[in-house]
């Protein structure tokens, strides 16, 4: 069935295009990067003023409201260049296993940051200013440094390793 | 004559330069060799590179979105060059080990590279001008906290920052699709 439709998918003529042109495949992938890296960049500013390691003098909804459109702007950047990778090689990616975990992670790490704006951010005003975030709070912020840390090795692995799985 | 073949020409020119006998030579190292016959090595190594090249452009743009009075704007020009500045320092060093590791490991791949080459001139002038901001902010400061992000040139000037590491992390996936 999977089989089946990422046959379908890699098809179409605008896959067939990102395979077969000399420069749409490396420019997404460099498009990818710079915004995967946004992302990870902007986060990790977030993160670690919700440990307390940097910005400590900074309020955390300030620190949250400086960084967070740019991490969004740049993951839906990231989210649509590596959607027109995948439509170009469907086949090979859903056959890979570090493919799958990768997306695995992504949900992972999705549902730590809902968790943490659903439960813990609620209290924000009791912690936002010299004081210590609440547990809760500083284990969001390990936890999505260490799942993006996680994403970005998993990217990596595709990449070294997308013949080895590939049926074709 | 077009980017294309810019860097065409600029690949051939290379291999007649002793860059050629140098990556041969740094291949024959037992260094060279462990880091190739260990199938994850550069893997990993480009993760460490990607994070710290994260830790970097996330600072940059931070410190530009500052100057640009888009965020951060409760805190001072002062303030804010001290939380990400260092950061900036600190990652590029990562980025240099990690850099010599990939060189060392690929040394023809990477030496003899055009895009490499163009890679490294413009993280040299990125540098600069990281540099030449912190000595101008520390010796301005007031002059600094006073600019406002409206003024062309510092709007110019700090897109111009962000577009030139855009511009080194584009050239850095290139390498692997440069002609060799």
């Amino acid at each position: 069935m999977l089989q089946a439709i990422s046959q379908a998918i890699v098809n179409w003529p605008l896959s067939q295009f990102i395979a077969e042109s000399s420069w749409a495949f490396p420019t997404l992938e460099s498009i990818h990067v710079i915004a995967i890296v946004t992302v990870i960049g902007t986060i990790a500013v977030m993160d670690l003023r919700l440990i307390g390691v940097a910005s400590r003098a900074c309020a955390v909804t300030e620190m949250s409201n400086d960084t967070l459109k740019w991490t969004w702007g740049a993951f839906v950047v990231a989210l649509i260049t590596g959607s027109l990778i995948f439509i170009s090689k469907a086949v090979d990616y859903t056959v890979n296993p570090f493919f799958l975990w990768k997306m695995v992670m992504i949900v992972v790490a999705g549902i730590n940051m809902a968790v943490f704006h659903l439960f813990t951010w609620r209290s924000v005003h009791r912690w936002d200013k010299d004081c210590d975030v609440p547990l809760g709070g500083k284990i969001a912020g390990g936890l999505s440094l260490f799942f993006w840390i996680v994403v970005v090795f998993l990217g990596r692995a595709i990449g070294f390793t997308l013949d080895k799985f590939s049926q074709s | 004559m077009s980017l294309g073949d810019l860097i065409f020409h600029l690949g051939q020119w290379l291999r007649t330069t002793p860059l050629t006998e140098i990556s041969l030579d740094i291949q024959k190292t037992w260094l060279s060799a462990l880091i190739d016959q260990h199938f994850w090595v550069i893997p990993i190594i480009q993760t460490i590179h990607i994070l710290a090249i994260a830790a970097v452009f996330g600072s940059v743009v931070m410190t530009n979105l500052r100057i640009l009075q888009l965020a951060g704007n409760s805190r001072t020009m002062t303030e804010t060059v001290r939380r990400y500045l260092p950061w900036i320092w600190w990652g590029l060093l990562v980025l240099l080990l990690t850099g010599i590791g990939m060189t060392v490991g690929e040394p023809v791949r990477e030496l003899t590279n055009p895009v490499f080459w163009i890679k490294m001139i413009l993280i040299i002038v990125a540098s600069m001008i990281s540099l030449g901001f912190q000595t101008s902010v520390r010796r301005n400061v007031a002059r600094w906290e006073l600019t406002h992000g409206g003024r062309v040139l510092i709007r110019v000037g700090s897109s111009a920052v962000i577009a030139l590491w855009c511009l080194i992390m584009l050239a850095g996936r290139w390498i692997a699709y440069a002609p060799t």
